[in-house]
C-alpha cells in the first residue's frame, strides 16, 4: 500500500513537472540535407527551460551577446511584443521553382520553414521564449 | 472504500493541475487577430526563368511600434534622410507645394530624355507616374527609337503625402505617412512593371495577400 503511494506521488509530480516543463511548447529544429553525405539535425528542447539555462550562461558570454546585439535587441524585443497579438498570421512567402520561404506565427509560434533545392530547414520558437530570451540579455546588458 | 475516495480525490487533483497548467496553450490556440487591423501587403511577381513570387504582409500597427526603434544609415526615429543627389533633380518638396492647393485633375509634368513624371491630383489622391525610357541607338541620336523600360504608378492619399513631407527640409517622416495611412481605408498604393517584374503594395483589413 505505501509502495502504491509512493509510485502514485512519483507519477504525480512527474506529470505535475512535465507538464510545468512544456507550458510554453517546445523550441524544434529540423535541418535536412537530402544529398548523399547530407546532415539530418533534429532537435527539440522545452521553451520554457531555455530562459532558465541563460542563467547558467557565464556574464561574460552573454554580455558579449547583448553587445553585439546591441542595435537589433531593442527592434526583436518590439517585435516579440508585438507578434503576440497576431497568433496567426503569414508574414513572408517566397515562391520560386526551387525555393521554398515562409516567416509566420501560428499559435503563438514563430515558424520558419525554408526549402532550398532539396534542403529542408524548419524551425519553430515560441514568441513568449523570444521575449524572455530578449529580455533576458537586455535586462544583462543594463546590468553592465 | 475511504482509500478508494482518496485515489479518486488524488488523481482528480492531478488532473486539475494538468489542466490549470495547459489553459495557456488553448487560450493560445484561440486568440485570432484583430478584425480590426489594417494591414500593408507587398507582392512581387518575377516572370523570368526563375518565377519567382514574394509576398510579405505587415500589420501598420507592428510597423509603426517597429520603424521608430530602427536606427540605420539613413533611417532615424522613424524618418529617412533624403540627399538632394536621390532625387535627380526633381524637387518633390516644391511639386507637392504647388499641387496642394490645386484643383483636382492639374499636372504638374517632368519630361526629360531618360524618364517622364506625371504628378496630378484626383479625389485626394496624388497620383505619380513615373516612366522610363530605354534608347535603342543611343539617346542623342535623331534616329535612335525610345521603348518603355519601366512603368511605376503611385496613388497615395495627400494626407498620407502631407505627413511624409511634415518633418525637416531633408527629412521624409516615414512614421507619420504609417499613421497617416493606417487611418486611411483599403487602397492601392504602388503598381510598378519593370521588365518581368511587377510590384504591387497595397493596404487592407485582411491578413494575408490573396
Amino acid at each position: 500500500m505505501i509502495l502504491a503511494k509512493i509510485a502514485l506521488g512519483a507519477l504525480g509530480t512527474l506529470a505535475v513537472a512535465t507538464v510545468y516543463t512544456f507550458r510554453e511548447g517546445t523550441i524544434r529544429v529540423d535541418v535536412d540535407e537530402h544529398r548523399p553525405g547530407g546532415s539530418h539535425v533534429h532537435f527539440w528542447v522545452p521553451a520554457a527551460a531555455v530562459p532558465a539555462a541563460l542563467h547558467f550562461v557565464p556574464d561574460d558570454k552573454l554580455q558579449e551577446a547583448a553587445e553585439q546585439a546591441k542595435d537589433a535587441l531593442p527592434i526583436v524585443q518590439i517585435l516579440a511584443e508585438e507578434l503576440e497579438k497576431y497568433p496567426n498570421a503569414e508574414f513572408v512567402t517566397v515562391d520560386g521553382d526551387n525555393e521554398h520561404v515562409k516567416v509566420s506565427v501560428r499559435d503563438g509560434k514563430v515558424y520558419v520553414d525554408v526549402q532550398d533545392h532539396g534542403d529542408d530547414v524548419h524551425v519553430a520558437v515560441p514568441v513568449s521564449t523570444i521575449k524572455d530570451i530578449v529580455e533576458s540579455v537586455a535586462n544583462r546588458k543594463q546590468t553592465q | 472504500m475511504i482509500d478508494r475516495i482518496r485515489k479518486y480525490v488524488k488523481t482528480f487533483s492531478i488532473t486539475t493541475a494538468a489542466v490549470l497548467f495547459l489553459t495557456p496553450f488553448a487560450a493560445n490556440a484561440q486568440t485570432n487577430t484583430a478584425s480590426n487591423d489594417r494591414w500593408l501587403h507587398v507582392r512581387v511577381i518575377s516572370s523570368d526563368n526563375k518565377g519567382e513570387t514574394v509576398r510579405v504582409n505587415v500589420p501598420l500597427e507592428l510597423a509603426e511600434k517597429v520603424l521608430p526603434a530602427i536606427n540605420k544609415d539613413r533611417l532615424h526615429n522613424g524618418k529617412i534622410t533624403i540627399d538632394h543627389h536621390d532625387m535627380e533633380g526633381v524637387d518633390c518638396r516644391a511639386l507637392l507645394a504647388a499641387i496642394k492647393d490645386t484643383k483636382d485633375g492639374e499636372f504638374v509634368t517632368v519630361q526629360s530624355h531618360d524618364s517622364d513624371v506625371q504628378v496630378a491630383k484626383q479625389n485626394g489622391y496624388m497620383l505619380v507616374h513615373v516612366t522610363e525610357k530605354r534608347w535603342s541607338e543611343g539617346k542623342d541620336s535623331k534616329d535612335g527609337k525610345m521603348t518603355e523600360k519601366s512603368r511605376v504608378e503611385v496613388k497615395v492619399p495627400m494626407k498620407v503625402v502631407e505627413a511624409l513631407f511634415s518633418a525637416g527640409k531633408d527629412e521624409l517622416d516615414v512614421l507619420a505617412a504609417l499613421r497617416a495611412l493606417s487611418a486611411h481605408g483599403d487602397t492601392e498604393v504602388v503598381s510598378v512593371k519593370d521588365g518581368n517584374d511587377t510590384v504591387r503594395v497595397w493596404m487592407d483589413s485582411k491578413s494575408s495577400a490573396d
